[in-house]
């Protein structure tokens, strides 16, 4: 008999199940088993080992569920904080830009108003919103600045 | 498809929308729940994959985090246990490349204690009992000395009952392939199966 067909069969054999080979392999395989001893050692060779892998036992142990349940659910809360910390942050900077739009259209309204009145130059007023529009951002750089090299100083140089 | 299936077909499709809403809200109930129910499987499946008891609980315990934090990525029209093996094959892998650099292969040769426990005697008579309990642990040494591969597409395939389909879904491998592993790997046993009847 052709090799092939032995190797066919074991293989049928090693994916047997209803789901996974069709009716008619179904049927050849069982008039291959019949005819040959070889595949049928096989066969019954795979039942017994199936059998086995069946019966091995590997269980989680009560502690090991409980302390993944544990672990999960305070992996969960500071999911949770860290989602509403970033909720906030987001509410926070849209209220700020709305904010900041409208101050800055309605300061530059005004100073305009106080330039024309005053027949100041263009210039005369608009530094001065330049400045005041910018103050804040240039006052916060150099905070963070300070801060930095002074946590530089104060924990040594900065190592991979 | 007659009523009978289309009826289990439907409450599956439900039981993963379910599971997906659950893991999208991170319900740590269904995590419970869910944790419960895989318990066993999960760790078998992780022993099978790094031999290894003990490294095996400690992924145990990373995979369900990891699917706490990508629980959104879960797509409930597959199965919920192919995508739990997905994560936690992914998260073997990571372990190993940060240990060394190698495959499921550098699993396979373990002298540290054997991860397949011995089952106690069975049932049946006392001699039936001893003969199944010597075969049993033939097989379960012959399991930790198999490619990792075909230990693992034969504990997803007899242990885990899963199809092929989805065995080739959580391995990342080909049909073919998958089917030439279970093939190679029960190949690979019939040795030890052999050697516990002599």
């Amino acid at each position: 008999m052709n090799t092939d067909l032995h190797e066919r069969a074991r293989l049928l054999v090693a994916l047997s199940g209803p789901a996974e080979i069709s009716g008619t392999e179904q049927a050849w395989l069982a008039v291959h088993l019949e005819s040959c001893t070889t595949c049928r050692e096989f066969a019954n060779n795979s039942r017994e080992t199936i059998r086995s892998l069946r019966a091995i036992p590997i269980t989680a142990g009560a502690s090991l569920v409980s302390t993944t349940q544990l672990r999960v659910r305070q992996r969960a809360q500071e999911l949770q904080l860290r989602q509403e910390r970033l909720w906030v942050i987001s509410i926070c900077s849209a209220a700020v830009t709305l904010c900041t739009t409208l101050t800055t259209s309605v300061m530059w309204s005004g100073l305009a108003w106080v330039g024309q009145v005053t027949r100041l130059s263009p210039p005369v007023w608009e530094i001065p919103f330049a400045v005041l529009c910018f103050m804040p951002g240039i006052l916060v750089g150099i905070l963070m600045l300070a801060r930095g090299t002074h946590l530089a100083d104060r924990n040594g140089p900065y190592r991979e | 498809m007659n009523a009978t299936t289309c009826y289990f077909v439907n409450a599956m499709a439900d039981e993963n929308t379910g599971i997906a809403r659950g893991l999208e809200r991170r319900d740590p109930d269904l995590f419970d729940q869910l944790i419960e129910k895989y318990q066993h499987r999960l760790l078998r499946y992780l022993v099978s994959l790094t031999g290894r008891r003990e490294l095996a609980e400690d992924l145990f315990q990373e995979t369900w985090i990891r699917v706490l934090e990508r629980g959104h990525q879960y797509d409930a029209r597959h199965e919920f246990s192919a995508w739990l093996f997905t994560i936690a094959r992914n998260l073997v892998i990571d372990h190993l490349r940060r240990k060394q650099p190698a495959s499921l292969d550098s699993m396979a040769d373990n002298d540290d204690a054997p991860p397949f426990e011995v089952p106690a005697a069975g049932q049946p008579s006392a001699f039936d009992a001893t003969v199944q309990r010597e075969q049993n642990a033939q097989i379960s040494a012959g399991m930790e000395r198999i490619a990792a591969e075909y230990r693992e597409a034969l504990v997803l395939r007899f242990q885990e009952g899963m199809s092929l389909q989805e065995i080739a879904q959580v391995t990342g491998a080909p049909l073919g392939t998958v089917k030439s592993r279970i093939y190679r790997g029960l190949s690979a046993l019939e040795p030890w199966l052999k050697g516990a009847s002599l």
